[in-house]
């Protein structure tokens, strides 16, 4: 038990924070986030010693939050709404640096299940395919054809009004 | 003159913004709560294994008397249906009650027993099984 009150306190802010990236509330991530470590708890037993131990556990915690977000989803606008800037002071050029990031969160939040996944777990993995992939449990290809797709479809649905301004001679 | 003019986003910008995401930091209690569950779990007894050994024979019973009871259905239809075909030139033949009924009363007694028998055995099997649980 003390044991695990170790892995708890090791993995906690990582485990939290992936839930968060899913569904944006704080509350539901510890939520997700406590029930990852049940399960873990739990499923310890099947835990392959020659597997590495925080690659097993974001596959699981990966696994319960796209089940959980299946089940019930996370208040997410649609793509087409991204397009509408949040302030319309800035409607004339770019928006803040600020709102820009924001929006561009939010338009990840709007992608289909199977881009945002691959998002979120490319940028919360630093960029590491490998993890990433093993965290989803698709091949590296896999992986990175849902991310060109998904950056693809963030480049075309963004407005051009989210892009940084630039002066330009009339 | 110069105005403000926007480029569609690039795959630079998005990397920039998401890879910059801040994280969040657990509640002070969120390990504490966590451990609380994870000990709640612990207390659980295990859940009681299926007595696969004490049911088996009242399996081997249960089954064994489902397929006597579906040959002996599947025997019997089979003989209704050959006793009432039109059977050519008949017309001379005397008439041939089917041969399930031939029994009669004896044949009604011995199924009727039967299923008595197979009624017996189970509710005795599930008193053994579970003695005092109900």
């Amino acid at each position: 038990m003390s044991a695990f009150e170790g892995i708890v306190q090791r993995w906690q802010s990582p485990l939290v924070n992936l839930a968060y990236r899913f569904c944006h509330d704080r509350g539901r991530a510890e939520e997700m986030a406590q029930e990852a470590f049940l399960r873990a708890y739990r499923g310890l037993g099947q835990w392959r010693k020659d597997a590495v131990f925080s690659t097993w556990l974001f596959a699981l915690a990966t696994n319960l939050y796209r089940s959980e977000l299946r089940r019930i989803p996370a208040r997410t606008v649609s793509l087409e709404d991204v397009a509408e800037p949040l302030d319309a002071r800035a409607s004339d050029g770019g928006l803040e640096d600020r709102d820009r990031d924001f929006a561009v969160r939010r338009a990840v939040g709007a992608l289909p299940a199977k881009y945002r996944e691959a998002l979120i777990l490319f940028y919360f993995h630093d960029m590491d395919v490998t993890t990433a992939a093993r965290s989803l449990g698709v091949p590296e290809g896999t992986l990175k054809a849902r991310l060109f797709r998904g950056r693809e479809i963030l480049r075309s649905k963004l407005p051009r009004r989210l892009a940084v301004p630039r002066l330009k001679e009339a | 003159m110069r105005r403000l003019t926007g480029q569609q986003i690039g795959n630079e910008e998005i990397e920039r913004i998401l890879s910059r995401e801040d994280g969040i930091l657990p509640s002070s209690g969120f390990a504490v709560s966590v451990m609380d569950a994870v000990r709640r779990e612990a207390a659980v007894p295990p859940p009681i294994p299926f007595p696969w050994k004490r049911a088996l024979p009242g399996l081997v019973v249960g089954a064994f008397a489902v397929a006597l009871v579906l040959v002996a259905g599947v025997v019997a239809l089979t003989q209704l249906g050959r006793a009432s075909a039109p059977a050519p030139f008949s017309m001379s033949l005397p008439f041939i009650s089917p041969p399930t009924l031939h029994g009669g009363i004896g044949s009604a007694a011995i199924w009727t027993a039967l299923a008595l028998l197979v009624a017996f055995v189970s509710v005795k099997l599930s008193m053994r099984l579970a003695p005092g649980r109900i």
